[in-house]
This record gives C-alpha cells, sequence and structure tokens, in this order.
C-alpha cells in the first residue's frame, strides 16, 4: 500500500512535469522569429534585420517566391518571407487567425471586397492615408476606388482583374463565325454556341468562378437594391439569363447540363484546351495552363470576347474585372513601415514575375507592354492578338462584388434548383429575392 | 471451433466474397495511385495512366515543396501525440473503470459532454489559450491536446470493464495496489484495445488538417496536410501531385496498421484470462 | 462485502489517476466550451473586437431561420448511417476473424477507407454515383429502374448518397474496434458453447453479441457524436450542395463560423447540437442497463 502510494505520487508529478515542460519546451524551441522579443523594432538596433512576411493566395513558384527573391537580393535589411494560403474559407481563417498575433504576418494579399471589409472592420489593416504619400488614385487609375472603404484606401489594388470568353479560333472559323463584337449578348452567346455545338464538342463551357459573371454584372449596374430599398433579385434582365442559360442546356444542348457539370467534375479548362468545347468562360489564370505546351499541347489560335451582356437594350451593364490583388498592411505589425516600403515597391514593379501567370500589374509605373510580352512569351502565335487586346486589356467599366457571402450561398442554392429542374424560373427569382430581403432586414 | 473457424469449405468462399467487397472498397485508393502516375491532361478522363509518369513523384521529394520537411513534421507530431493519448487515455480510463469514488460516473458524463462540441467553436478559445501558453505556431499546439482524447478514455474504459472482475480482485487479495494492477495485469490483458486505439488515434494525428492549419504558419512547421494544399492552385487542382503526395502519406498509416493489427491478432489467450 | 470496502478505500486513487488527464481536458475542452457558451450571448463577428452582448437575440434568430430547420432534417437522414454501419461492421469483424484467409490483408483493406485521402474519396464517389453514365445508376437501370435518381444532382437524393459514402468510410473504424474486442473473447466460452451444441447464429446472437456489448455501446454512443460533428467529407464531395440539400448542422455550423464569420450564432447552434446529442447520449446511458453487460 504505502509503496504503490509513494509511486502514484511520483507519477503523477512526473505527468506534470512533462506537461509543464513540455510547454516551456514548446516556447523555448519556438525561437526562430516568431516572438516579437527576438524581433525587435529597426529603430532600437539599426543593425538588425527586418523580418516580414508576405500572405499570398498564389504559389510560391508561380512567381511570389521569384519575386521575394529579388526583393531580398536588393534589400538587405529587409527580409521578406513569403507563406501560401489558400484562398478558400479556412485558408482565409487561417490568416485573419495569424494577423490578429501581430508577428505572424505583416502584409498580406485581399481578393475579395467583403473580406478586406472584415478585416478593416476588425482593425487588422493600416489606413494607407496615415503612411507617406502614395495617390493611389493616380497610380492605378479610377477603378482603384472600387476598393475604398468608407472613403479610404486600406491596401494597394495592385493587378488587373479579368474576366473573359476564351474562344477556340479554329472552331470559330470553320463555322464561320466572326470573333464577336465587345457588346454582344447572351441570345448571340446561345446561337454561337449551337453552331460550334458538335459530337463531343460542347459549344460553351463554364468555369465555377465565372459561372455568375452576367449576373454579378446585371447588379451592379442595376443596384443590387431597388429605389425603395428591396431586394433586385426578382430582375427581368436576369430572369431572362437564366432562361437562356437553361435552354442552352436542355434545348440546344450546347452547354453541359448542370448536373453534369456538377456531378462529373469537369476539368474545364483542360477541355477546352483539347477541344472539347469551343468557348470557355472563365479569367486569365486559364494562361498558365493555356501556356504550358508540354502538359497542354494544342495547335489551335486562340481568340477572346467580353462576357456578353443579357440584351442589346441593357445600358448599365458593368464587367467583372477592374482591379484586384490588394496588398494590406496588418495594423498590428510592428515594421509597417518596412512593409510599406516593400509594398510600394511590390505594385510599382517588383511584382512583375508575377506577369507570366496573367498577372498584370495596375501602377503605371510599369510598363504593361513589358508585362504582356513576359505573359506571352514563347507562345505569341497561339493568341489572336487584336481580340487579345480588345478584351483582356481592354478598358471595360468595371466593379467589384461587395455583396455578402449569405447571399451568394442563398442566391446559389435558389438557382440550382432552377437548373436542376426541381423549380421554376418565377418562383426561383421570388425565393432569390425573398432570402435577399430578409438578409437585408 | 468448426462453426466459427470454419473449414475449408466455408473458409474459401467467404474469402472470396470478402475480397470482392475489400476491393469495393479500396476503389478511391486504386484511382488515387492511377492518378498520381498520370500526366495532367489524362486526370479524369482515363482511368489508369497511357504510360507511367513519374514526374510527380519526382517532384513532390526533389521540387519546391519540403516533403520531407512536412514528412517529418507529421511523423514527429503524430507519434508524440499519439504516445501521450494513450498512456494519458489508459490511466483515466483504469481510474473511470476500475475505481469507485465519489462523483465518479457524472464526471464520465461530463468527459463525454466535451466530446460533443462541435470543434468549430472553440477554435478562437484555444487559440487564445494557445497564444497565452506561447506554443501557437509551434508543434506543441497539436501535440499538447492531442495528448487528451476523451474517445479513448471511454473506449479503453469500456475494454477495462470487460476485463473479469476476478482477475482484479485475486490481485488485490494477493495485496498488489492500484499502480502495479495497472501496468502488471491491465496493460498487457487489454494490448489489443491499446492497440486498436493507437491505430485510430494515430490516423487522426496524421490527417488532422483544420488543427495545423490554423495554429502552424511557419512552412517550416507543416504537416503533410498542409503541404497537400500546396496543390491547390488558384482557380484548380494539381490532382496528379496532390495524389501522388497522398499516396506517399498514407504508406506510414498502413505501416503503423500492420504493426498495430498484429497485436490486435494476438490477443490474449483464455488461459491468461484465467489467470 | 470485502471487495468493496477494498475499493472504497482506495477511491482517493480514482482521482489520482484522472488528474493528468482531467488538468488537459479543463484546459483543451473545458475553458473553450465555457467561453463559446457565454459567446451565445453575444454578437461575436471573428477577430473583430467590438463585441456586445445581444441577450437572446441569437436564439430568436435560430428559431426563425430555416436553414436551421433544414439542416436538422438533413443530420437526421445523415444519422441513418450509424447503425447500419454498425451491423455490417460487426458482420465483417466477425468474419474477418475468424472465418477467412488472408486475414491480415483483408483488415487492412476494409480499414483503407477510413485513412483515405478526402479529395480521391470525394472524387471516385461523384463518379460512381454519377446520374447519366455511373455504375450504380447503370446497375439500377439494368435491373429494371426506369429513372433512377440523380443522386448528388439530386436535392432529394443527395443526403442518402451521401449515407452510403458515410458507411463506406466508419466500417473500417468499426470493424477495427470490433475485432479488438473480439480478441477478449476467450475461446472456451465458445467451445463449451460449441459442445452444447449451439449453431453458429445461435452463438452469434446469444454469446458474442451480449459479450461485445459494450463495444456496441461505445461504438454507438462515438458513432453518433462523430457522424454530428463530421463535415469533411460532405464539404469534400458536395460542399453542402446541391442547393444546400446536403447542409447538416455541422456544416452550417462551420459555414457561420468560417465562412460568415458569426462566431456568436455558429456557438448558439452548436450548443443546440450539444444539448441534441447530449440528450441521446443520457438517454442511451440510461437506457444501456438493459442490453449492456460489462
Amino acid at each position: 500500500m504505502r509503496r504503490s502510494k509513494w509511486l502514484v505520487t511520483v507519477v503523477c508529478f512526473l505527468i506534470t512535469a512533462l506537461v509543464i515542460g513540455g510547454c516551456s519546451g514548446g516556447a523555448g524551441g519556438n525561437t526562430n522569429g516568431n516572438k516579437p522579443n527576438t524581433d525587435p523594432a529597426p529603430t532600437d538596433k539599426p543593425a538588425e534585420k527586418v523580418k516580414l512576411k508576405l500572405w499570398g493566395a498564389v504559389p510560391a513558384e508561380a512567381g511570389p517566391q521569384a519575386v521575394v527573391e529579388a526583393w531580398n537580393a536588393e534589400n538587405p535589411d529587409i527580409e521578406v518571407e513569403y507563406i501560401r494560403f489558400v484562398n478558400d474559407d479556412p485558408g482565409n481563417l487561417k490568416l485573419d487567425t495569424a494577423l490578429m498575433t501581430g508577428q505572424d504576418a505583416d502584409l498580406y494579399m485581399n481578393y475579395q471586397l467583403t473580406r478586406l471589409q472584415k478585416r478593416v472592420d476588425a482593425g487588422l489593416a493600416v489606413d494607407l492615408s496615415t503612411l507617406t504619400d502614395y495617390k493611389v488614385d493616380e497610380q492605378m487609375g479610377p477603378d482603384a476606388a472600387q476598393w475604398k472603404i468608407a472613403d479610404k484606401y486600406y491596401g494597394l489594388p495592385t493587378k488587373k482583374n479579368m474576366a473573359f470568353i476564351w474562344l477556340n479560333k479554329q472552331k470559330l472559323d470553320e463555322a464561320g463565325l466572326p470573333v464577336p463584337p465587345i457588346d454582344w449578348t447572351w441570345s448571340d452567346l446561345q446561337q454561337y454556341a449551337a453552331k460550334l455545338k458538335k459530337d463531343n464538342v460542347y459549344g460553351l463551357l463554364q468555369h465555377e468562378a465565372a459561372y455568375t459573371a452576367t449576373l454579378d454584372g446585371t447588379i451592379a449596374g442595376l443596384g443590387v437594391t431597388k429605389a425603395d430599398g428591396t431586394s433586385n433579385f426578382d430582375n427581368p434582365l436576369w430572369k431572362q439569363n437564366f432562361e437562356i442559360l437553361h435552354n442552352m442546356m436542355f434545348k440546344d444542348k450546347s452547354t453541359p447540363e448542370y448536373s453534369e457539370q456538377l456531378t462529373s467534375k469537369m476539368p474545364v479548362d483542360t477541355m477546352f484546351l483539347k477541344g472539347e468545347a469551343a468557348m470557355l468562360t472563365a479569367g486569365e489564370f486559364i494562361f498558365r495552363n493555356a501556356n504550358n505546351l508540354k502538359d497542354y499541347p494544342h495547335d489551335f489560335q486562340i481568340a477572346f470576347a467580353a462576357i456578353p451582356r443579357v440584351n442589346k437594350e441593357q445600358t448599365d451593364f458593368k464587367y467583372p474585372g477592374g482591379l484586384g490583388d490588394v496588398l494590406s498592411i496588418n495594423a498590428k505589425s510592428k515594421n509597417q513601415e518596412a512593409a510599406w516600403k516593400f509594398a510600394q515597391w511590390y505594385a510599382d514593379g517588383g511584382m512583375l514575375p508575377m506577369a507570366s501567370g496573367g498577372r498584370i500589374p495596375s501602377s503605371k509605373s510599369v510598363d504593361s507592354k513589358q508585362a504582356i510580352d513576359l505573359m506571352l512569351k514563347g507562345v505569341e502565335d497561339k493568341y489572336d492578338r487584336e481580340s487579345l487586346n480588345n478584351v483582356v486589356f481592354g478598358k471595360f467599366e468595371s466593379f467589384q462584388l461587395s455583396v455578402p457571402q449569405q447571399v451568394i450561398d442563398a442566391r446559389k442554392e435558389e438557382f440550382e434548383k432552377y437548373f436542376l429542374n426541381k423549380q421554376d424560373i418565377d418562383t426561383t427569382l421570388k425565393n432569390m429575392a425573398k432570402r435577399h430581403q430578409e438578409f437585408i432586414k | 471451433m468448426n462453426n466459427l473457424a470454419g473449414s475449408v469449405k466455408t473458409k474459401l468462399p467467404l474469402t472470396i466474397v470478402m475480397l470482392l467487397a475489400g476491393v469495393f472498397m479500396i476503389i478511391p485508393f486504386l484511382w488515387m495511385i492511377s492518378t498520381s502516375f498520370q500526366s495532367p491532361s489524362e486526370v479524369f478522363v482515363k482511368w489508369l495512366p497511357s504510360r507511367l509518369d513519374l514526374r510527380s513523384h519526382i517532384r513532390i521529394w526533389t521540387g519546391d515543396y519540403s516533403f520531407v520537411s512536412y514528412y517529418w513534421n507529421s511523423v514527429k507530431v503524430s507519434v508524440l501525440g499519439t504516445a501521450g493519448a494513450v498512456f494519458m487515455s489508459a490511466l483515466a480510463a483504469y481510474g473511470f473503470a476500475r475505481i469507485e469514488f465519489k462523483g465518479r460516473d457524472s464526471l464520465f458524463l461530463v468527459y463525454l459532454s466535451m466530446m460533443m462540441i462541435p470543434p468549430q467553436v472553440i477554435f478562437v478559445p484555444k487559440f487564445v489559450i494557445f497564444n497565452w501558453m506561447n506554443i501557437y505556431n509551434t508543434h506543441w499546439a497539436l501535440i499538447l491536446p492531442g495528448m487528451f482524447s476523451i474517445f479513448g478514455v471511454f473506449m479503453l474504459r469500456q475494454f477495462f470493464m470487460s476485463i473479469p472482475k476476478e482477475i482484479t480482485e485475486s490481485a488485490f487479495m494477493d495485496g498488489a495496489g492500484h499502480i502495479k494492477i495497472f501496468f502488471r495485469l491491465i496493460l498487457p490483458l487489454a494490448k489489443p484495445a491499446l492497440a486498436t486505439f493507437a491505430i485510430i488515434d494515430f490516423s487522426w494525428h496524421w490527417n488532422d488538417y483544420e488543427n495545423a492549419l490554423v495554429f502552424l504558419t511557419s512552412p517550416e512547421l507543416y504537416t503533410i496536410p498542409l503541404g497537400l494544399q500546396n496543390f491547390i492552385l488558384e482557380n484548380n487542382i494539381d490532382y496528379n501531385g496532390m495524389m501522388a503526395a497522398s499516396s506517399a502519406a498514407i504508406i506510414p498509416m498502413i505501416v503503423i496498421f500492420l504493426i498495430g493489427q498484429k497485436y490486435i491478432i494476438q490477443g490474449i489467450s483464455s488461459s491468461a484470462v484465467k489467470g | 462485502m470485502k471487495r468493496r470496502s477494498w475499493l472504497q478505500k482506495q477511491g482517493w486513487m480514482g482521482y489520482a489517476f484522472i488528474l493528468p488527464n482531467m488538468l488537459g481536458i479543463l484546459l483543451f475542452f473545458i475553458l473553450p466550451a465555457l467561453f463559446s457558451f457565454v459567446l451565445m450571448f453575444t454578437n461575436y463577428q471573428f477577430a473583430n473586437p467590438d463585441v456586445s452582448f445581444t441577450g437572446l437575440d441569437n436564439f430568436k434568430r435560430l428559431f426563425q431561420d430555416e436553414n436551421f430547420y433544414s439542416s436538422i432534417k438533413y443530420t437526421a437522414i445523415f444519422l441513418l448511417s450509424v447503425p447500419v454501419s454498425l451491423i455490417l461492421a460487426f458482420a465483417v469483424a466477425l468474419i474477418l476473424n475468424r472465418s477467412v484467409y488472408l486475414k491480415g490483408l483483408l483488415r487492412g483493406m476494409f480499414f483503407l477507407p477510413y485513412i483515405s485521402s478526402g479529395v480521391a474519396v470525394a472524387f471516385v464517389w461523384m463518379l460512381l454515383f454519377q446520374p447519366t453514365h455511373g455504375p450504380i445508376n447503370e446497375a439500377l437501370r439494368w435491373v429494371g429502374m426506369v429513372s433512377p435518381p440523380g443522386w448528388f444532382a439530386d436535392p432529394d437524393a443527395a443526403m442518402y448518397a451521401i449515407d452510403v459514402v458515410q458507411i463506406w468510410f466508419m466500417m473500417g473504424y468499426n470493424m477495427i474496434i470490433y475485432l479488438a474486442a473480439l480478441q477478449e473473447i476467450s475461446t472456451e466460452q465458445l467451445e463449451a458453447a460449441k459442445i452444447d451444441g449451439a449453431k453458429t447464429g445461435t452463438i452469434t446472437w446469444k454469446i458474442i453479441w451480449p459479450l461485445v456489448s459494450p463495444t456496441t455501446f461505445l461504438l454507438l454512443i462515438t458513432g453518433l457524436i462523430m457522424t454530428m460533428k463530421s463535415f469533411s467529407l460532405i464539404q469534400a464531395i458536395t460542399q453542402g450542395g446541391p442547393s444546400g440539400s446536403t447542409t447538416i448542422l455541422s456544416l452550417y455550423v462551420y459555414k457561420t463560423a468560417f465562412s460568415y464569420y458569426e462566431m456568436g450564432y455558429a456557438s448558439t447552434i452548436s450548443w443546440f447540437l450539444f444539448a441534441v446529442i447530449m440528450l441521446i447520449t443520457v438517454i442511451q446511458w440510461i437506457g444501456q442497463k438493459r442490453w449492456v453487460h460489462y
């Protein structure tokens, strides 16, 4: 008895020691620049290096690593480390958690206005007007203002955003169709798709990221709510847009049925590059694969068309695009000055190595021709230069979507029912408006 | 024991049926391996690669991603976490199963109830606690909480309870204390249960994505599930790379399973139970 | 009566055995849980320092929230997978315990789903359930079904398809724990029954099933809890769609917390979820005396 009592005391003591030892061991083992006291402000000891952490969603090898290496070579006193996060819900949660600590993230990229808004509300983004003068509107052009929050800039919109339709020029030529004009409509698109459709070739494919491009552009022009403050989700333009797409799926069969796209996990970019679709709604992110002729060989030229408006009468349509990749500084960072120095350098040309993946700098300090050349190096003959200039590098009246995620999700749930033939169009529009209305309230 | 152990006549057809069912169970696994050897443009189109493309496998070990480091980190976190969880859970399970003390059952229900809290809502408080303990962005943020498994306590308690009371009773009569009984009698007898829990707990640690995602930010600390995120590109997924890495990631799990299941098979012979 | 006094005398040892674990549970579970309990009464948005107490607003919202009600319905369908996979796993464990060759290999094959990569699982099941040319619907058409369900493309059928995947996934886990339980049954007990002339079925239901009842109880409770909490498999396959028809409660909590950042409201839903599981568990706990034999 006595012996076992003694033993139990020892065991308990050992375990407690292990637990406590574990904790302090953890803290002690973590000395590689994560703790504030090992990361002194430059003013204290100017000789010591400032270390910055830059968070972005682009895979490191697709440009950011080269950017950071170039900076580090030029600036021995400020070392930047790139940390990649995936731009989905958990990825953004990870970033926000790191931002809260103030030491694990100094600079970060925003890809959606709603996310930036949340970070500003949480006090995690520096108001850029408090830093040295950098005229965002002058440098980035009028589209930058879409990223203002309460009339202030909390980040630099560093790149041009693009959404458009990729065209297989060879198939267009075979069908005797010209590259469509910039102001084409969904009816035109429907006709194109019907004519381009063949056995095992879809007329039109849509990437998930671009599925709602026309819907968003329409309410960006009309306004998310009507004049009386009620939801505008039941507008007739949406109805027309939905009906055309529905007809393309079920009558013309020129685009995959929604259920097919949902359940086949269609690799739309691969299919387009293999010639299994004549048109593809997507964005500049396809350039990476399209330029990779080794893994995605294709012999046709690619032309471009703008996202179509719903009909000819629609006057206030806006195009998805504008600017993106908004670089913010963590308001809890201890190295804001160094971070600001890097941010300006990045926007004004430091980001060029990312051009090959389709990221064209928005700053006027960068010669965009240089960026375009970088992007198309070695594959110039694979693109129809005229439509490339008109569409990809054209000027459009653009917008940033500011509808909250809850509403986007509710809208998707409703239109899915329509495209799965579980709900008619009028009920769909009514429900979308109703659920939006509930959220506004 | 012919009925249960079976003769060749019953064993052979059963084996064949089970093999067929088994193949069905591992279809995703086969697809994973097949995809890892395909070239990028073949994914989703073919079940089998037209020719073995080793690039993905070579790339994960020699390319831009440091899978060697992810692997090592995963091993470290999983082994320490599992070892801690098995020991800690066995201790507590013995307390709940073999000792009568005041408030035991209500305390156990409190334990169980903590299992029911959805992990999503305790992320924020956990983050605050880790930050305060100074273990945010260290492996301890995964290992320490991982050592406390409510499931483990519950599971081992159930197994300890089904070990015949007579065994411990006679040991008591011989004057052994709880410590001695725990280490000398219960632990050896419960080997199958301990091995089973170890396998399952290891697989949780090995595949833990959410905790690792939020609580580790330095790439040099990343574990395999975080490493797999490298293959999620901006608007699509590099399936070849991801499946190559996933195939490599599953190997240690299989090794652990094979080691563990030896103990499960060995089990306790009836003579041991009878003391 | 001597045994009782022995156990009581050493009662304090019980606390000693539990203490180390208790400390960890307190720090990593109970403390955070209490914190989230407080959040229920606030409008806390993740990362946002502006927090105010909103009293019972979250509860009012909960009871008016249609997404919440539909997610309860889908959760109930999801829970059907628990008993089914339990029974299947018991049968498989029984067979793989003694009556086959290649035991090690077969056990490994059945356990593999539990440790497979989520992405691969999601993709392959999508293909198997593909409505127009997937093998499952091909088979259904072959046996004479004119219009088989659209599965993941049909809001009325998607949840059942998820059930199938969940059963497949949980089988290995249930099986391996049953296997461990079967090892503890002494051969003598079975031999004795055999000598008495009992049939395989009788031995299974009258002897083995009661002997593994503590394990069944464990698997039932943990199965329900884990199934209620799990969302990553659904997230990988359907992301809660089509049109929300696979958004079970835990996935709704996940979206509310991580996608909408409404931590206060997410806590409210979670504590509701907690109350439901707790109730089920307590009922099972009371009911166990009828069928669990230690």
